[in-house]
């Protein structure tokens, strides 16, 4: 049997031997043997250390809380995926993969705290200060300030403010839960000024900050979050799996399903004749100079 | 406008030059669509898990163990069991430069976001690596035979090695003969007293085994985690998400070791060099008149016909005709 490594790449991670399997420097068996959690190996796995233990309460708090979330991207995009029952792993694959710029943009989050407490720093502001400069210039470019502000916890997002409650609770915060609080604050002084309605820290500006103040790089936290949220996504693809009616389109359900033809709304061009062979070379470049097509174009 | 192609054709199953246009009108006789789990809801100010509130649950010091017993199964685990799949987890995290972390590293080469890395490593999870799937469902196959016909379990795991002695996913092989990790998770899943008939079960299929194996083989860790997952409460399906998952954290570990160690890949930067190469000859393309010589059709008259060409194309590697997959026989499916 071939053993060798798929990819001959030096590596800081881990090494595997017919003996053991070591992961920064730590045999994995030993690990579990003393009786550390899967929290504390992610610090190892990530940090190349362990965590006190406040820290790996934190970090136990936070993938918890954030590993359910009933209906979003990540959970929707596995329920469709498994609709065409591929093998299970390619719906977690995809609800991964559907965190990005919207979805939980945790390592954006982490790279624009760096670069305002970088800029404290180089240009001698307070944190406090540097908050106010973050948010004004997020406001003036006209981008979201990230962090802030759920689509559908209207009121904020429940286990946001409670993770920032522990994350002081444990006796762990420091520069960026600072700098958080901070944007929290400005951004809302701004929007009170301006007439709009208070807006609460989301899971990316609570979760993401204490997660960066536990020591994970941006993408380190946003791994953590985004792979977390897997599991669920797992449970709701094998509900509708063992559950549900492959293709999400049976008229025999009592309820309309995802994917019945009424749940279309097309809205495109209308309905045209396709032209033949003989006719299109012409058809064709009438349709290219007036251009109307362009409206459509993606 | 007239006839369009063959959509006159009187074998078609409805007029095609009378087909309606335009969009279906919303079904106002069924219940309007709705995202319907037994697994979570939410509303404005709560995340509900299978009836728990996630803040409450993590406010009284519940951690991700238990969610994804929560998650998974309905319920709250034991102190032993949650300690459990934390022991799991741990070993379940990394496998150094295996399948996934060679995938995500593969991904990330190619300048992507780490949820495309670590998502596409989840994808190295089929039936021989990570086999968690098949492994479960053997085990249930067989325990299930043993009740029904009385059978004690060295018997059926005899049976079941007879049959699947060298399948990737059998869970006893020659691949941890040095390494004790599997067999201390079953020695700890006993000692915390969470061992249950899985581990049972796959106990007597590694003393099957060994008796007629012609190498040395033993408890190999698809086995230890997939018997420990099961005694846990966890199905087959559960339990080979939740270790590709787990893995899934690894492979973003890797996703930024390849972005921080090596460079990005470019569009037709990698050669194959042609001592790789063993297909058919270098030969001259035909002009497309000349296509009419060499071009010769490859449809079979008789099942026959169809028997030779099949095991000649067989023969031609990356065409997928020398791949055989299993799907359900209805001769042998129970209603």
């Amino acid at each position: 049997m071939d053993r060798e490594p798929l990819l001959k790449r030096k590596t800081a991670i881990s090494y595997k031997t017919e003996e053991e399997t070591v992961l920064r420097g730590y045999n994995l068996s030993d690990l579990a043997e003393e009786g550390y959690t899967f929290c504390d190996a992610l610090f190892v796995l990530f940090q190349e250390r362990l965590p006190t233990e406040n820290e790996e309460k934190m970090l136990e708090y936070e993938t918890a809380e954030f590993l359910e979330h009933s209906m979003s991207p990540s959970a929707a995009g596995a329920i469709a995926v498994i609709s065409g029952r591929p093998h299970l792993p390619a719906a977690i694959a995809g609800a991964v993969m559907t965190f990005g710029s919207a979805h939980g943009p945790g390592a954006a989050h982490g790279y624009m705290m760096h670069r305002y407490i970088e800029r404290a720093r180089v240009e001698g502001k307070t944190i406090d200060e540097m908050g106010k400069i973050l948010v004004d210039e997020y406001i003036n470019a006209g981008l979201p300030v990230m962090g802030l502000g759920q689509p559908q916890h209207t009121d904020g997002d429940p286990r946001a403010e409670p993770t920032h409650i522990k994350h002081e609770e444990l006796g762990i915060s420091g520069v960026y839960l600072e700098l958080q609080r901070s944007i929290e604050k400005h951004f809302n002084e701004w929007r009170k000024k301006n007439g709009k309605s208070f807006v609460a820290v989301n899971m990316i500006g609570a979760g993401n900050t204490a997660l960066a103040e536990l020591g994970f790089s941006p993408n380190a936290a946003w791994c953590i979050g985004c792979v977390c949220r897997g599991f669920s996504c797992a449970a709701h693809a094998l509900y509708n799996m063992k559950k549900g009616h492959a293709w999400a389109a049976s008229k025999r359900e009592p309820m309309v399903q995802m994917l019945d033809l009424s749940m279309i709304k097309y809205i495109g061009p209308d309905d045209r004749p396709v032209p033949s062979q003989e006719e299109r070379q012409e058809y064709a470049k009438k349709q290219k100079k007036e251009g109307e097509y362009k409206k459509w174009a993606l | 406008m007239g006839t369009i192609g063959n959509l006159d054709d009187p074998r078609l199953p409805f007029d095609y030059s009378k087909r309606e246009h335009g969009n279906v009108e919303p079904d106002s006789k069924r219940a309007r669509f709705q995202w319907v789990s037994e697994v979570a809801y939410k509303n404005v100010h709560r995340v509900v898990s299978r009836g728990y509130d996630t803040t409450e649950l993590v406010e009284q010091g519940y951690g991700l163990a238990d969610i994804i017993f929560i998650d998974f199964q309905a319920r709250i685990p034991l102190v032993e069991e949650k300690n459990m799949l934390n022991y799991v987890m741990i070993l379940a995290l990394d496998d150094g430069l295996s399948s996934p972390a060679a995938i995500s590293r593969i991904v990330s080469s190619s300048q992507t976001l780490l949820t495309q890395a670590a998502g596409a490593s989840i994808l190295a999870f089929g039936h021989a690596y990570g086999a968690f799937q098949p492994f479960g469902e053997m085990l249930d196959e067989y325990l299930s035979t043993a009740e029904k016909e009385g059978k004690s379990l060295t018997e059926i795991a005899e049976a079941l090695v007879e049959t699947h002695l060298n399948d990737e996913f059998l869970g006893v092989s020659c691949l941890m003969l040095k390494d004790p990790a599997a067999k201390r998770m079953f020695a700890r899943a006993e000692k915390l007293g969470v061992a249950g008939k899985y581990i049972a079960f796959t106990r007597e299929i590694i003393k099957a085994a060994q008796k007629i194996s012609q190498e040395p083989v033993d408890l190999d860790m698809l086995g230890a985690m997939g018997a420990t997952m099961m005694d846990l409460g966890f199905s087959p399906e559960a339990t080979w998400v939740i270790l590709a998952v787990t893995r899934a954290f690894a492979g973003g570990a890797h996703f930024c070791e390849q972005t921080e160690r090596e460079p990005f890949e470019r569009f037709g930067q990698r050669l194959t060099p042609k001592e790789l190469y063993d297909g058919p000859e270098d030969r001259a393309v035909p002009s497309l008149e000349e296509r009419r010589r060499f071009a010769a059709a490859e449809q079979y008259k008789t099942p026959e016909e169809w028997k030779k060409g099949f095991d000649e194309k067989k023969k031609m590697k990356g065409t997928g005709w020398a791949i055989v997959e299993d799907i359900a026989d209805p001769r042998t499916m129970k209603k």
